[in-house]
């Protein structure tokens, strides 16, 4: 020690530049364990030796999802009825969830959502629990409802069918309309009937018609749709005109080159421009679902869960449900999201895991939820426990039946990107287009250009 | 003679040389206690600082991607390189710089401003107003948005109904067009506490005897702040302006939750709040590039720590210490 004692200055400037390097350790990559993750012991694409699975020893698994879907009683339960078998619950996204793996303490379990199978399949994340289907008594294979087929492929390329590495908790078809009809009694609009198949130019006047000015003021929105999954509704329309979103190989994003996705594209753009849905220059502060329940918005496009929230104080016993729209004559209405769960290929427990894939998919929890009326049940055997009480609960079902009649096979999404990517960067740059900074060609040629770049990217790191 | 001296120069030679081994001992036993009580956060900062960092700058020359860090590759400065042709960079940088031009000083500004009024002596409930101003810092960020929204939206919010009074139908677009303002109005709202806190702490450390001096001396108020209580507080007003400017660059949370469309995981800062920070998250989370957000950081840090180094180059000039330093700076 020299004696020499730290001075204010000093200190102030060991202070500063503390707290700015700080500000860069919280995006570091996990852990030096990062770079040693253990080997992966059951490739996504190799599955275990179809045989019956053995009874499960005793076992922590450790599953990534929402505690709102899962309670601490039902957690409970299933620890006494499945002595040994324990549930740790984790909350977190898909980023926690990599961040575990790139540490080498991956989950057994992980909530997901279609967009992001293809993807996980690719970096080989997910379980074949195939043997595990095929013999058991609860998740019976001819039981699945068709949204389970997002969770089955034969490669990352090829959703459908083949090897089942996971099942939704739950499904709608999401693209049928729901309308607050004092929206349109206000507007003096006739309320289509609800077994009317309404074309998306039909809706776009009717969110023209129902979109309520008050000076610069927007008091009610005509139109309200998930723009966050704005590219899962292209793919959907496409698909009614045989057309895709990506390259045949999955290798590009086609938006300028397909004339037919230019006119989705100018739809949604128009829409948005006259401010008959919520845009990034005439924001809802809130989202869609809360918009509607307050009596902020005509019609909403949001799948059969929303039943479960669409009354409020507002609204009681003033929605309506109606099918999904139609872009070219062609019916479809297919589930965009089904949410649910895979089990994760790094597991060490999978026999205890699928116990509780098993309990959570096909036992209590799942009839809990089956009768709630938030979705449509995984399995068909449970769709009778959807509620079908009330007036509007009969009027849900009728258009729900015809809606899941149409059988409308899963989207194949692109396993080379995160299942935000498209929509995120189409909603940065449309506040651009909106403001008359770029044309409606510059916009689609722009996001073309970075998603490729993104595609590329995922491309390159798995070849 | 001679001998008696040369007996007690040999004496107080070994009697120094056993005192220096004394102090040299004692010394020792402070370095050690030194180092073991600074030990615990030495051993934090390493860990969770120094190593993460590292880490950090090592992912920033690879193409990793957030999966098996297996199939990253070393790319080189690559990741550096690329940001000096992403427009979006560019674009956040410039919205950055505009923010903490516009931010800190307004923050520094108001802040000191209410630490001189609420530390005059004649102010009833004085403790109250104290505690009444510090409570914006202390409710949850996500709360603080949530009264913002109401306030601020475009078409529902409490000013837009305000201002609808006398000019029916107003829809001032607080939440787009305006949304950097409307982002520093918040920003400072919620930073009112904190930065109050620091500079009554610093006022109240100024000796009675250099203000009853000035007094006697014939000071009015103005000469008084312009003359004592101004070159006083500014070590503390630099102390804030540096973190201020830090804290600026680092902005991410409030431009998150203030953004719109924030359904199906959509949310969207507007361009005018689309900060640095917004931009490298959205490279790490939304685009899997965890190599080039890091890269995106790292150059952030050296703009912060340029701007920083900048900011104590000027200290000499203005900042007055009330004892020398070595090495610069004003009696």
């Amino acid at each position: 020690m020299n004696g020499k004692t730290l001075s204010r200055r000093d200190f102030l400037r060991m202070s500063a530049l503390t707290a700015a390097g700080t500000a860069l350790t919280a995006c570091a990559r996990p852990t030096p364990e990062a770079t040693e993750a253990p080997a992966v012991e059951e490739p996504a694409t190799e599955a275990p030796a179809a045989e019956a699975p053995a009874p499960a020893e005793a076992a922590n698994v450790v599953m990534m999802h929402q505690r709102n879907e899962l309670s601490e009683d039902e957690e409970a339960q299933f620890e006494a009825d499945y002595p040994g078998v324990t549930i740790e619950l984790i909350e977190g996204d898909d980023n926690a969830f990599l961040a575990r793996i790139a540490a080498g303490s991956p989950v057994d379990l992980r909530r997901t959502q279609a967009p992001a199978v293809p993807q996980f399949l690719n970096r080989e994340l997910t379980y074949d629990l195939t043997p595990y289907f095929e013999t058991s008594d609860v998740l019976k294979i001819d039981d699945l409802a068709p949204a389970n087929a997002y969770y089955m492929a034969n490669s990352p390329t090829a959703i459908g069918e083949g090897n089942i590495y996971g099942m939704c908790k739950d499904w709608s078809p999401d693209f049928t309309l729901w309308a607050f009809t004092d929206a349109f009694e206000e507007a003096g609009v006739d309320l289509p009937d609800d077994t009317t198949v309404l074309t998306y130019a039909e809706v776009a006047d009717l969110a023209e018609k129902l979109t309520v000015f008050e000076g610069e003021r927007i008091a009610r929105w005509g139109y309200a749709y998930a723009d966050g999954w704005i590219d899962r509704i292209w793919m959907s329309l496409l698909d009614e005109v045989g057309q895709s979103l990506y390259a045949e190989d999955y290798s590009s994003i086609k938006l300028t080159s397909n004339d037919d996705l230019k006119a989705m594209a100018q739809y949604f753009f128009d829409l948005a421009s006259n401010n008959f849905v919520a845009n990034p220059l005439n924001p809802s502060t809130s989202w869609i679902g809360d918009d509607f329940a307050r009596g902020l918005v005509g019609v909403i496009q949001y799948g059969y869960w929303f039943g479960g929230m669409a009354e409020s104080d507002v609204t009681a016993g003033k929605v309506v449900m109606l099918p999904a729209p139609t872009w070219s004559g062609k019916r479809l209405d297919r589930t965009i999201t089904a949410t649910g769960m895979f089990m994760v290929s790094k597991t060490e427990v999978p026999d205890a895991a699928w116990q509780v894939f098993e309990w959570y998919n096909g036992k209590e929890p799942a009839e809990a939820r089956a009768a709630s009326g938030w979705g449509v049940p995984a399995l068909k055997s449970m769709y009778d426990l959807m509620p079908n009480e009330t007036e509007f609960e009969q009027q849900k079902r009728r258009v729900l039946q015809d809606e899941i009649d149409l059988e409308t096979p899963p989207m194949q999404f692109n396993p080379y990107i995160g299942a935000e990517v498209v929509a995120q960067t189409w909603n940065l740059y449309l506040e651009q287009a909106l403001s008359g900074d770029m044309t409606l060609d510059e916009l689609l040629a722009t996001v073309e250009e970075e998603v490729n770049v993104a595609i590329q990217e995922g491309l390159e790191r798995t070849e | 003679m001679a001998n008696n001296q040369q007996a007690e120069g040999q004496r107080g030679a070994r009697w120094r040389k056993s005192a220096r081994g004394r102090k040299s001992a004692r010394a020792r036993r402070r370095t050690i206690s030194f180092y073991l009580f600074i030990a615990p956060w030495l051993l934090g900062f390493v860990l969770l600082s120094v190593v993460p960092l590292c880490i950090g700058f090592f992912t920033s020359l690879t193409n990793y991607d957030g999966f098996d860090p297996a199939d990253s590759k070393f790319v080189g400065l690559d990741n550096y390189t690329r940001a000096f042709s992403d427009d979006r960079m560019f674009l956040s940088l410039s919205r950055t710089l505009l923010w903490a031009a516009i931010n800190t000083p307004l923050w520094l500004v108001v802040t000191f401003c209410m630490a001189l009024v609420l530390n005059q002596k004649g102010i009833k409930g004085r403790g109250f107003l104290r505690t009444l101003y510090y409570v914006p810092s202390i409710v949850p960020i996500v709360g603080v948005v949530w009264i913002w929204k109401i306030i601020l939206d475009n078409n529902f919010g409490l000013l837009n109904a305000i201002i609808s009074i006398f000019r029916p139908g107003t829809a001032i677009p607080f939440m787009s067009q305006y949304a950097l303002q409307s982002l520093s109005v918040i920003a400072l709202w919620t930073g009112l506490g904190s930065g109050m806190v620091i500079f009554l702490a610093g006022l109240q450390d100024i000796p009675e005897e250099l203000i009853e001096a000035a007094q006697i001396d014939g000071a009015n108020a103005l000469q008084l702040f312009r003359h004592v209580t101004l070159p006083i507080m500014t070590p503390i007003i630099f102390f804030q302006l540096v973190l201020g400017l830090i804290s600026a660059f680092q902005q991410l949370v409030l431009p998150m939750l203030l953004a719109p469309g924030q359904e199906a995981g959509g949310w969207n800062p507007p361009r005018g709040s689309y900060l640095y920070m917004i931009h490298a998250y959205r490279q790490l989370f939304i685009y899997q590039r965890y190599g080039y957000s890091t890269a995106l950081l790292w150059l952030l840090f050296i703009v912060i720590m340029a701007l920083t180094l900048m900011v104590f180059r000027t200290a000499r000039y203005w900042v007055f210490y009330e004892v020398e330093i070595e090495g610069g700076g004003q009696p």
